[in-house]
């Protein structure tokens, strides 16, 4: 088994360490404007990578990031593993008794906010793919992709601005928290799909195959997988170490679930996602225990991730104002006016669809992720990824005044 | 709901005007009648003996017997027997007659009604319209209601339940009353809080807390207690399972539980709380509708 050497290790940690120590520099900056660590983790990115250490301080990037092969290699398998970390705690987010107690209406508004955009994304993408940079030769995919990565909502951004602004136990409040879970349920379903799609002609099991095995998996690891899992966790609380029995058999039950959907062509995070989602639905799975994991992850793993971004991406060379402003207003606007007409349509209030409307647009995190699957795929280029990135930043950053403003309304 | 007046001069609000007894000629039929007759008793209510199946002479004369020896007020009791499909003729006849409340035996961790059967008695706890009373234990001596749980959980209905389960354990002379409420998704909650400060998140954590304590209090304020011994507990997690530890902890006698959810397809699947809660059945179970 290859191993790295001496330098190599060193520039590993360095790298580790740097990530890390800037991404918690930035997100304490976030947090003094009362903004999303994840702003600051991006910030971060930005700082670290091509766009400015690499731009004014070139030696040093050079040493840090791209002098080792090796290095970047091990490098890059923290990354994949601190994605499918993140897809997980996503997983465990989505409690299904708090979608099945808000029912219809945040059905309606999740199911809407995301047909909008992704129909507006797809039409604008594939009328216009040269100006905005989707990929020519998988226009249809690449629209779709593109379409599918504005219509997602951020479910940890909007559930910490909710805390914020008093309002996760109220019934707005729960009915965008339910509208985000269901959002990203099926917002890992249709991304499954749509990357099947995009394999057909190649090394993938083809489209109905794909899809029939995502709902089977879906379906079997929130049944039968939830079963299991409900046998086995007492017996974990009560005969291992707490939490570290849980911790480190839950994280390898994840790495299964993603290996396996890997394994059958369906991509790694999507298996991450629904065991997250089998496991955080376990009635034995305590508070406390999702509270480390949120904890572990969130503070480790999604630093990572998130300034890794940064590194991947020049924002000064790739920025385009013309495809980050087609974006970002496209994005703001349809995922907005979706989630209103879907709240209007379930006979919710008109404030309290304003309300859903502002929250639903909340974005920063697994928008990147797609992003980002998007744009290693060769289906997007750098200035759509740069975009979607704004996008983000733009929606977490406007989300909390927004939903504040709205709820104060007279109507 | 009527007013009764007592010999001493105290009045309160009838709780039950009709309680309906879903009644199968088993061993427990003589528990259950004793069960509801003291609980008949004390509401001052009229009783509705239903029973699906066959009239037969001898299940008359059977009946009869029954009656006499657990001491019924015949000119308050009524019997109805009715043929056809259990849960559809049980939930027809509480219809006819305006029953408040249906008393249903149950066996603990067996399916429902023992004559009944699983999901059949599932059935008739969802699709009653008026409140149901599961009894897993009846006895001809009575059940002693000492130790009283209720869902304080924020839902739409817990208002009510919180007034009915007061009220309930007042006119039983509960000794302890404990009001369960649930952190919503504190998981979430608190791993969101992980991105502020020790001080900052453990002052979340107080308010957590105190947010779910002033709420059951809030509704406290306006409910006559009498001499009741009350504790609010406030827990994380989800509140089915929580309440059903809780129940089996404390060795609960009752739960008293809201229900304004309409059953479908879905919750076969993917069960919900109160179907959760019903598949555990930790202890007897008012469900109270409104």
């Amino acid at each position: 088994m290859e191993t790295l050497d001496h330098k190599e290790v060193i520039n590993l940690l360095l790298q580790l360490a740097s990530i890390l120590i800037l991404a918690r520099v930035f997100a304490e900056i976030a947090r003094k404007f009362k903004q999303p660590a994840v702003i600051g983790e991006i910030f971060a990115g930005i700082i670290l990578g091509p766009t400015i250490l690499g731009n004014f301080f070139p030696g040093a990037h050079e040493y840090l990031f791209s002098s080792h092969e090796m290095t970047n290699i091990a490098f890059d398998g923290f990354v994949q593993i601190s994605v499918v970390l993140l897809l997980f705690i996503a997983g465990l987010e989505v409690e299904l008794h708090i979608v099945w107690s808000q029912g219809k209406k945040a059905l309606y508004i999740a199911v809407a906010s995301m047909i909008l955009p992704i129909i507006a994304g797809f039409v604008v993408a594939y009328a216009f793919p040269e100006f905005l940079g989707v990929n020519i030769n998988d226009r249809i995919v690449a629209s779709t992709f593109f379409g599918l990565a504005i219509s997602i909502t951020g479910l940890a951004i909007v559930a910490r601005i909710l805390m914020d602004l008093n309002l996760f136990k109220t019934s707005s409040g729960l009915l965008i928290i339910a509208g985000a879970m269901i959002v990203d349920v099926l917002g890992w379903l249709i991304f499954s799909v749509i990357l099947s799609l995009s394999e057909s002609g190649s090394e993938g099991l083809g489209v109905w195959p794909t899809i029939g095995l995502t709902l089977l998996f879906t379906l079997v690891m929130l049944t039968v997988g939830k079963g299991l899992i409900n046998k086995v966790l007492p017996w974990i609380n009560k005969k291992m170490a707490w939490p570290g029995g849980l911790l480190s058999l839950s994280l390898a039950v994840c790495f299964l679930a993603a290996s396996f959907t890997e394994f059958i062509g369906i991509h790694a995070i999507f298996g991450a996602f629904i065991i997250g989602v089998a496991l955080g639905d376990s009635e034995y799975l305590t508070e406390k225990a999702k509270e480390i994991l949120h904890q572990f992850i969130n503070n480790i793993f999604a630093p990572i991730f998130f300034v890794s971004i940064g590194l991947k991406v020049n924002f000064i060379t790739g920025f385009d104002p013309g495809i980050v402003g087609v974006v970002i207003i496209v994005g703001l606007v349809t995922k907005y006016y979706g989630a209103y007409f879907g709240g209007r349509l379930a006979g919710v209030s008109r404030k309290e669809s304003i309300v859903a409307g502002f929250g639903m647009s909340t974005r920063g995190s697994m928008d990147i992720v797609l992003g980002l699957i998007a744009l290693e795929n060769g289906l997007v280029t750098e200035p759509l990824f740069i975009g979607l990135v704004i996008l983000a930043i733009i929606a977490s950053m406007s989300a909390g005044p927004l939903i504040g403003w709205a709820r104060n309304l007279k109507i | 709901m009527g007013k009764i007046r007592l010999f001493n001069g105290l009045s309160f609000f009838k709780m039950y005007k009709k309680v309906a007894l879903a009644i199968a000629f088993s061993p427990r039929m003589e528990a259950l009648i004793s069960e509801t007759k003291r609980l008949v008793q004390l509401f001052g209510s009229d009783l509705i003996l239903i029973h699906i199946g066959k009239k037969t002479d001898d299940l008359e004369v059977k009946l009869d017997e029954i009656i006499t020896k657990t001491g019924l007020d015949k000119l308050k009791t009524k019997l109805i027997w009715k043929e056809g499909k259990p849960v559809k003729k049980i939930i027809e006849a509480c219809k006819e007659e305006n029953a408040d409340l249906l008393v249903a035996g149950a066996l603990k961790r067996e399916g429902f009604l023992t004559y009944y059967m699983g999901s059949v008695g599932r059935k008739i706890i969802r699709k009653a319209p008026c409140s149901v009373l599961t009894l897993i234990e009846p006895n001809i001596g009575s059940t002693a209601f000492e130790k009283i749980v209720i869902n304080g959980t924020q839902l739409e209905i817990t208002r009510h339940v919180i007034e009915v389960g007061i009220n309930f354990s007042k006119q039983l002379n509960a000794e302890q009353v404990h009001i369960l409420n649930e952190i919503k998704m504190y998981g979430l909650q608190m791993g969101t809080a992980s991105e502020d400060s020790e001080e900052e998140a453990s002052q979340t954590r107080r308010q957590l807390v105190q947010n779910e304590m002033q709420y059951v209090e809030e509704i406290l304020k306006n409910i006559d207690q009498g001499n009741l011994k009350l504790n609010i507990k406030v827990t994380g997690g989800r509140w089915s399972v929580e309440l059903a530890r809780f129940c089996e902890k404390i060795d609960a006698d009752l739960l008293v539980v809201g229900d304004d959810y309409k059953l479908n397809f879905f919750d076969r699947i993917f069960p919900h709380d109160l179907e959760d809660l019903l598949s555990t059945l930790p202890c007897n179970l008012l469900i109270v509708k409104n």
